[in-house]
């Protein structure tokens, strides 16, 4: 529920920690930190240091679609069969949520619930999480998500803002009020800041999915399929995609089976295969295509919105720097000559 | 209480209800399938990774039969087999006797590892110098030819499993799809797709030179995640794009040399690199008399080779 009146509250720096702390004891947190190999990345607090200075490299799409999940399961000798016992439980707070992966939530729930009618272990996580945004102070490097209109969280339940002694609260939902407890927080008169953020990366989004459509054979996939390794980074770091395969998997010799479905990625070979092994998309022109379309062009002719959030992962993600908004502009503007 | 008669005795049998296993044991085969493990060159490692299962292998042993294996039985069980798994390369006619003898006693044959897959360690002879070919050479016992083969160059390979060593759960995988009577495929996924699914910071990014996004996933990235190059045990992908990755190794430094290294540590040249091979022939002996300048016990060592 909506809440009528936004109050804005207060919280100091150090207590921040402990009210973390306190969420974490009734409920799964997940927190931006930075991990062992250097990377930023959600992960599930422990009183570990937060990465709070930008946007993290990865989202927080694997608490909500995990990587390999199993659905369910058939057991031969009883001939019975039933949903995972590993069915999602429990109440999930992402803390420190930017508003770009805050859109690209919206942008899965709009397909899980709502096209693909409700798959259940989507929308079992998704029902029973809070989302805790946080605002961004300044454009991070490689973001346009003030092309995509993403700048401005959606769909949370807490908003916070970082100030020099520490945060201001605004609880959006009556299920963020609750969070927000008098322990911790204090009521305060100041107003919410509204930074306005400048990305340094734009993209023209005026009749986009048209012109990329229309320009299917551009020279430019071509050139930039050259440099693609199809490594399936972009895929990956995107909080927005959402393919997968499923696969039956044996228990050693009892005839127990479970069926899981595993992310997938459309920039490897054998994902557009099919029976009689025909492979729709055989170049990695192609698959480098169906990656951009896909994000600007496809979704939007088919479901009213982009499905690129504009947080500029893919490109960081790349090792060989291929940069959709570069593909993107070249393109609109060859269009409009 | 009057005892409870012996259903069957003296009563009528109850019909057997059609399309129903319901409390029945599991109709396995029952033969045990008969497997068999042979090592050509190579350090069986990919045997012990087997032999790490411990437990769970025993529990596969009430499926499964090992009846042939030069480190865990004393004397062969059976001269036909059901699956071989051969690990090793061939390089000399002893490994190539053993190899034909290997395919004619069994019905399906599985490379095990990345020198019966790619020749893999064996294999960096191929792209050494001459002198030191000429040094291993004189130490081999019957030399076949000049350079070392993965068993496919041979004989018929039915399945293949990558990996210095092979990964223990994909032998499992395996096996128990072939009990279900299931086939298994290489999937053609780069471990790039496994190493961010465990959310590490790119190596390429960082400057250093990897092999992630041209060889077969299923290691689950290991190497990377420890923050090492992956130097490419599992094979390439035959999606693989060598020349974007070749000039991508160009921009982050490496020299000829070391990307032709790190190209064949593990794997054969592919035909994309065939000709990047025959350009930098003549200059493998310069990197390692460069190399012995710098480091004077190497040059010690090198001396002593020839």
């Amino acid at each position: 529920m909506q809440l009528v009146r936004v109050l804005n509250y207060i919280i100091e720096k150090e207590s921040l920690s402990k009210w973390l702390e306190s969420l974490s004891q009734k409920s799964t947190l997940v927190v931006p930190v930075e991990n062992e190999t250097g990377a930023t990345c959600f992960e599930e607090f422990n009183g570990q240091s937060l990465f709070l200075s930008g946007r993290t490299d990865f989202s927080a799409k694997k608490f909500f679609l995990p990587t390999n999940e199993k659905m369910f399961f058939f057991r031969k000798k009883t001939l019975s069969y039933g949903i995972s016992p590993n069915f999602p439980k429990g109440r999930l707070i992402a803390f420190g949520v930017r508003a770009c992966d805050t859109h690209a939530l919206n942008a899965l729930d709009h397909l899980f619930i709502k096209l693909l009618g409700d798959d259940c272990f989507y929308s079992a996580r998704r029902k029973n999480s809070t989302i805790i945004a946080l605002q961004c102070r300044e454009a991070c490097s490689s973001g346009f998500c003030a092309s995509m209109g993403c700048s401005k969280p959606t769909g949370h339940d807490i908003l916070l803002a970082e100030r020099p002694s520490g945060f201001i609260a605004q609880a959006i939902t009556e299920n963020g009020q609750t969070l927000l407890s008098a322990e911790f927080f204090k009521k305060t008169q100041d107003p919410f800041p509204e930074p306005s953020l400048e990305c340094s990366k734009g993209l023209s989004t005026s009749g986009i999915e048209e012109n990329l459509y229309a320009n299917f054979n551009h020279p430019i996939w071509k050139k930039e399929a050259e440099r693609c390794l199809s490594c399936t980074s972009c895929t990956e770091a995107c909080p927005t995609c959402y393919c997968y395969s499923s696969s039956d998997c044996f228990e050693f010799g009892s005839g127990d089976s479970s069926r899981s479905r595993e992310r997938d990625s459309c920039q490897l070979l054998r994902f557009s295969e099919v029976a009689g092994q025909h492979i729709f998309r055989p170049s990695r022109e192609s698959r480098l295509r169906q990656f951009v379309l896909h994000k600007l062009s496809y979704y939007k002719k088919h479901f009213g919105t982009h499905l690129c959030v504009g947080c500029g992962r893919c490109i960081d993600a790349c090792p060989v720097k291929i940069d959709i908004t570069e593909i993107a502009n070249k393109i609109q503007g060859d269009a409009k000559k | 209480m009057p005892k409870k008669k012996r259903a069957g005795a003296g009563q009528k049998p109850i019909p057997k209800k059609k399309h129903s296993a319901a409390g029945k044991e599991i109709p396995m085969p029952k033969k045990k399938l008969k497997i068999g493990f042979f090592s050509l060159t190579c350090c069986e490692g990919c045997e012990l990774a087997v032999l790490d299962l411990e437990e769970r292998l025993l529990k596969a042993l009430n499926y499964i039969e090992i009846a042939d294996s030069r480190l865990l039985l004393e004397k062969p069980l059976s001269k036909k087999l059901d699956i071989a798994f051969v690990e090793g390369s061939v390089i000399s006619k002893h490994d190539l006797d053993s190899l034909h003898s290997i395919r004619e006693r069994s019905s399906f044959l599985v490379a095990l590892g990345a020198c019966a897959t790619i020749a893999g360690i064996p294999g960096i002879r191929n792209s050494l110098p001459d002198y030191l070919q000429d040094k291993i050479k004189r130490n081999q016992i019957k030399p076949m030819k000049e350079k070392a083969f993965p068993i496919s160059a041979f004989v018929k390979v039915d399945f293949l499993l990558q990996g210095c060593s092979i990964n223990e759960e994909e032998f499992l995988t395996f096996l128990n799809r072939f009990l279900h009577g299931k086939t298994t495929r290489l999937e053609q996924i780069p471990v790039c797709f496994e190493c961010k699914h465990r959310q590490n910071s790119c190596l390429l990014l960082k400057g250093i030179a990897c092999l992630g996004p041209v060889t077969y996933a299923g290691c689950n990235a290991l190497c990377p995640s420890e923050n090492a190059q992956c130097i490419g045990c599992r094979g390439f992908t035959d999606d693989a794009n060598f020349t974007a990755l070749d000039s991508l190794f160009k921009e982050i430094g490496l020299s000829k040399e070391e990307r032709h290294n790190l190209f064949t540590y593990f794997n054969q040249l592919p035909e994309e690199l065939k000709e990047f091979a025959k350009e930098n022939s003549g200059e493998l002996p310069n990197q390692l008399k460069e190399l012995a300048g710098e480091n004077p016990k190497k040059k010690i060592d090198l001396e002593a080779l020839k």
